[in-house]
C-alpha cells in the first residue's frame, strides 16, 4: 500500500469534495423549497469566480495588493458572495417566480436559459481567457509535508476548513434561527406556511441568497486553490454539484455536504487507482449517479418521496 | 398497440439500414466530386474573401486569439499595401468546447456554401482539420492550418492536394524534444501526461516510442483540456520521476499543473512542454522548465511591430497564421491575375508557393511537398532563465 499516494488522493478529494459540496448546497436548498433544478447555479459559481478576481485587481492585483494578502481574501470572498447572493436573487425574481404556477417544464427550462445566458454574458465581457488568481504571490503558497512523503498546503487547509466553517454555519441557519424555521416550514408545505403568516416570497429569494453565496465561495476557492477561471468554468461543476446534491439525497442538507465530498473523493480516488483513472475520472463519478439511482433512487440521505394513490 | 410498435420500430431499422446503405453507396461519388469540386468561377473583385477557422470561444480561445491576431495583422499590412484588398470571413471553431468539433464543422459547411469565399486559413487544431475535411474538400476549398501537427493529417492521404500547413509535423517536433531528453537531460525516467486532444496524444505517442526505443522508462496518464485540478494525477507521479512531459495545448493548464506540483512537493521534477505550452505562462514557473517551439525567426521586425501594436505580447503561438494567411492571399493574387478564379486554380497556385527565407516570418524558405507540408526543419527546444524562454537547441 502506497500510503503517500493514498494520503494524497485523501486532501486532493477532500479539497475537491469542498467546493462540490458548497455547490451542491445551493441545488439542495433550492430544490427543497421550490423543487426546481437551478441548473443556472455552477454559472452563478462561475461568476462569483470572477467577482472575486476582479476584486483582486481592484484592490491592486496580486503582486501588489493595497492590503494583505489574506485580507484580501476575506474581502474576495466577502464580496463575491454579496454579489452572487444578490444575483440569485435576481434570477429568482425575473426567472423563476412569474413561473411559480407554471407547468414544472417551465422553470426548469427557464433555469437552462438563465444558464446559457450567463455563460454567453460572461464570455461577452470577460473574453474566453483563463484568469489568474496568481495565489503564489498574493499569499505564498507553503506546503506542509506530514512525514517524509505527505504533502498538504495551506490553500487546501484553507479551503477544507472554510467549507466545513460555512456549513456548520448553514446547518445553525437552518435549524437555530427564525429565517430557517421559515425555510423548513416553506419546504415541508409552501401553502401552509403561508397561511401561517410567513412571507414565502422572502424566504424564497433568501434561499437564493445563501445558496448563491455558497456558490460564489466556492467559485472563489477554486480560483485560490487552482489558480485559474475561465467563463465555461460553471458547466462541469454545476454538473458534479448536481451529481453530488442527488446523490446525497436531494432536499438533504448534510445530505449534499455528505454527496460533494464522496464525488470529490471518488473523483481523486479513481483518478489515483483505477484503470485509465485520470481520462475516465468522469465516467466514475457519473457511474455512481447512476448506480444510486438505481440502489436507493432518494440518496443516501434522502427520505422517499410517499404519494397519495 | 404491441403489434404497432413493433412495427413502427422494425420500420425505423429499416429507415436507418436504408439511409446507411445509401450513405456507403454515395461514399465514392462524393470522393470523385470532391476532386472536381470547386470549379466553379469566381470574379475575384476588388476585396478578395478567406475563411478564418479558429476558436474565437471556447476552451482553447486563449490560443485561437493569437492566431486571430496574427492573421489580421497579416491582413491589415497586406491591405495597406495593395490595391485589391483582403477580408476574412470568420468561423469560430470553439476548439476544446463540450460538443466536439461539431461547430468547427458547421463553419467549415458554412464557408463551403459561400461563393465567394476562395481558399481557408485554419482550422486551429489536428481533430479540427481531421473532422472538418468533408465539408472543405468537398467544397474544393483548400485549408491551410499554422498550428495542426498530427504527423497522419497529411500522411494518410485523406486530404492531399486540399491541406497544407505552416508548422512541421510532430514527427519533427518529437525527434527533437526525445533526443533533448535523452542526449542533453541525460533522464532516464519520463511521465508523459497528455490532454486526450488529436494533437496531443498523436505527440505524446511518438515521443514514447523515441523514448522507449532510447531505453527510458516512460509511463504515461491523460488529462482532460476542461480540467483545473490536476492534484490527483500529480500524486500519482512517482517521485524519481527526473521529466514530466505535457503536450498539451493551453498554456495556463501547464501553469496551473507546474503550480500544483510544486504545492505537493514536486517542484524539483523537470518540466517540458510542446509548441503549445510556448508561453510566458509556462516559462514563468521557473527554471525547471524546457519547451519545444516551431522554427521561428523571432528576431523579425513584424514580430517586434506586432508586439508594438498588441500591449506588448508577441502572442508566437499565432505566428505561424500569418504565415498560413500570407501562403493564401498568395495563391489568391496568382490564380486572380485575370480577374476570375476558381477554387481549384487557388489549390493549384498552392503548391506553387515559394516563399523565401527573408519574407517567411518562419526562419525558413516555405514551400510545400507533394503531401502537404513544408520543407521540414527541426523544432528548437527552449529553457526557462528567470521566467522567458531561452533557445537552447
Amino acid at each position: 500500500m502506497d500510503w503517500s499516494l493514498f494520503f494524497g488522493e485523501l486532501v486532493s478529494g477532500l479539497t475537491l469534495g469542498s467546493i462540490y459540496a458548497l455547490i451542491a448546497l445551493g441545488y439542495t436548498m433550492v430544490y427543497g423549497i421550490l423543487k426546481l433544478l437551478n441548473f443556472a447555479h455552477g454559472d452563478v459559481y462561475m461568476v462569483g469566480a470572477f467577482v472575486a478576481f476582479f476584486v483582486l485587481q481592484w484592490l491592486g492585483g496580486p503582486l501588489s495588493p493595497a492590503v494583505t494578502g489574506w485580507l484580501a481574501i476575506a474581502i474576495m470572498f466577502a464580496v463575491a458572495m454579496l454579489a452572487c447572493g444578490a444575483l440569485g436573487v435576481g434570477i429568482e425574481r425575473f426567472a423563476y417566480r412569474p413561473l411559480r404556477n407554471a407547468p414544472r417544464i417551465a422553470p426548469l427550462i427557464s433555469a437552462l436559459g438563465v444558464s446559457i445566458f450567463l455563460q454567453n454574458s460572461a464570455l461577452l465581457l470577460w473574453g474566453p481567457q483563463f484568469r489568474d488568481y496568481n495565489t503564489f504571490d498574493l499569499i505564498g503558497v507553503k506546503s506542509y509535508s506530514i512525514g517524509k512523503n505527505f504533502f498538504i498546503s495551506n490553500v487546501q487547509i484553507l479551503t477544507i476548513a472554510a467549507s466545513i466553517g460555512l456549513m456548520i454555519v448553514l446547518t445553525l441557519l437552518v435549524s437555530r434561527t427564525r429565517a430557517g424555521k421559515a425555510m423548513r416550514a416553506t419546504s415541508f408545505d409552501r401553502e401552509a406556511a403561508e397561511m401561517m403568516g410567513i412571507s414565502v416570497d422572502r424566504v424564497i429569494s433568501f434561499t437564493f441568497f445563501v445558496g448563491s453565496a455558497l456558490a460564489a465561495a466556492g467559485g472563489v476557492m477554486f480560483g485560490i486553490v487552482f489558480g485559474q477561471i475561465f467563463s465555461l468554468m460553471g458547466f462541469t461543476a454545476g454538473l458534479k454539484g448536481f451529481t453530488a446534491a442527488v446523490v446525497g439525497g436531494i432536499g438533504s442538507i448534510p445530505g449534499a455536504m455528505l454527496g460533494g465530498f464522496l464525488i470529490g473523493l471518488t473523483e481523486a480516488f479513481s483518478t489515483g487507482y483505477l484503470p485509465g483513472g485520470s481520462t475516465y475520472a468522469n465516467l466514475y463519478v457519473f457511474a455512481l449517479l447512476i448506480a444510486m439511482f438505481l440502489i436507493r433512487p432518494s440518496g443516501l440521505l434522502g427520505s422517499p418521496v410517499i404519494r397519495k394513490v | 398497440m404491441r403489434k404497432v410498435v413493433v412495427a413502427a420500430v422494425l420500420a425505423a431499422g429499416m429507415a436507418v439500414l436504408a439511409t446507411a446503405a445509401w450513405g456507403s453507396a454515395k461514399a465514392p461519388q462524393g470522393a470523385s466530386s470532391a476532386s472536381n469540386a470547386g470549379s466553379a468561377l469566381v470574379k475575384c473583385g476588388k476585396t478578395r474573401l478567406i475563411g478564418l477557422m479558429a476558436p474565437f470561444t471556447g476552451p482553447a480561445a486563449s490560443i485561437g486569439i493569437n492566431q486571430v491576431h496574427w492573421a489580421n495583422f497579416y491582413k491589415n499590412r497586406y491591405n495597406r499595401t495593395h490595391k485589391k484588398k483582403i477580408k476574412f470571413v470568420n468561423e469560430d471553431t470553439m476548439l476544446g468546447a463540450s460538443n466536439g468539433t461539431a461547430e468547427a464543422v458547421k463553419g467549415a459547411q458554412a464557408l463551403g456554401s459561400n461563393a465567394s469565399v476562395l481558399g481557408v486559413v485554419g482550422p486551429a487544431g489536428s481533430n479540427e482539420v481531421k473532422a472538418t475535411t468533408g465539408a472543405l474538400k468537398g467544397a474544393g476549398l483548400v485549408f491551410v492550418s499554422g498550428s495542426a501537427t498530427n504527423t497522419t493529417l497529411t500522411t494518410d492521404g485523406t486530404r492531399t492536394g486540399f491541406f497544407f500547413r505552416t508548422v512541421p509535423p510532430d514527427s519533427s517536433q518529437s525527434k527533437s524534444v526525445s533526443a533533448y531528453m535523452v542526449n542533453t537531460l541525460k533522464v532516464k525516467r519520463v511521465y508523459i501526461v497528455d490532454d486526450q486532444e488529436a494533437y496531443s496524444i498523436g505527440l505524446a505517442d511518438e515521443v514514447q516510442a523515441l523514448l522507449k526505443a532510447k531505453s527510458v522508462s516512460v509511463s504515461r496518464d491523460g488529462v482532460s483540456q476542461s480540467q483545473s485540478d490536476f492534484s490527483a494525477i500529480i500524486n500519482k507521479i512517482p517521485r524519481n520521476t527526473q521529466l514530466v512531459y505535457l503536450p498539451w495545448q493551453l498554456p495556463p493548464k501547464g501553469k496551473a499543473f507546474g503550480q500544483q506540483m510544486k504545492t505537493l512537493g514536486r517542484g524539483g521534477i523537470k518540466l517540458m512542454g510542446s509548441d503549445g505550452l510556448f508561453d510566458p505562462a509556462f516559462s514563468g514557473l521557473g527554471n525547471h522548465v524546457y519547451d519545444s517551439f516551431f522554427p521561428l525567426n523571432t528576431s523579425d521586425a513584424r514580430v517586434a511591430a506586432f508586439k508594438k501594436s498588441h500591449g506588448g505580447n508577441s502572442e508566437l503561438f499565432g505566428a505561424p497564421s500569418y504565415v498560413a494567411a500570407q501562403v493564401v492571399t498568395g495563391a489568391i493574387d496568382r490564380a486572380c491575375k485575370d480577374g476570375k478564379a476558381t477554387r481549384a486554380e487557388v489549390r493549384r497556385q498552392i503548391k506553387k508557393t515559394n516563399i523565401s527565407v527573408k519574407t517567411s516570418l518562419l526562419g525558413l524558405p516555405v514551400r510545400f511537398d507533394g503531401r502537404g507540408d513544408i520543407v521540414k526543419r527541426p523544432f528548437g527546444i527552449y529553457h526557462s532563465v528567470k521566467g522567458v524562454f531561452v533557445r537552447v537547441a
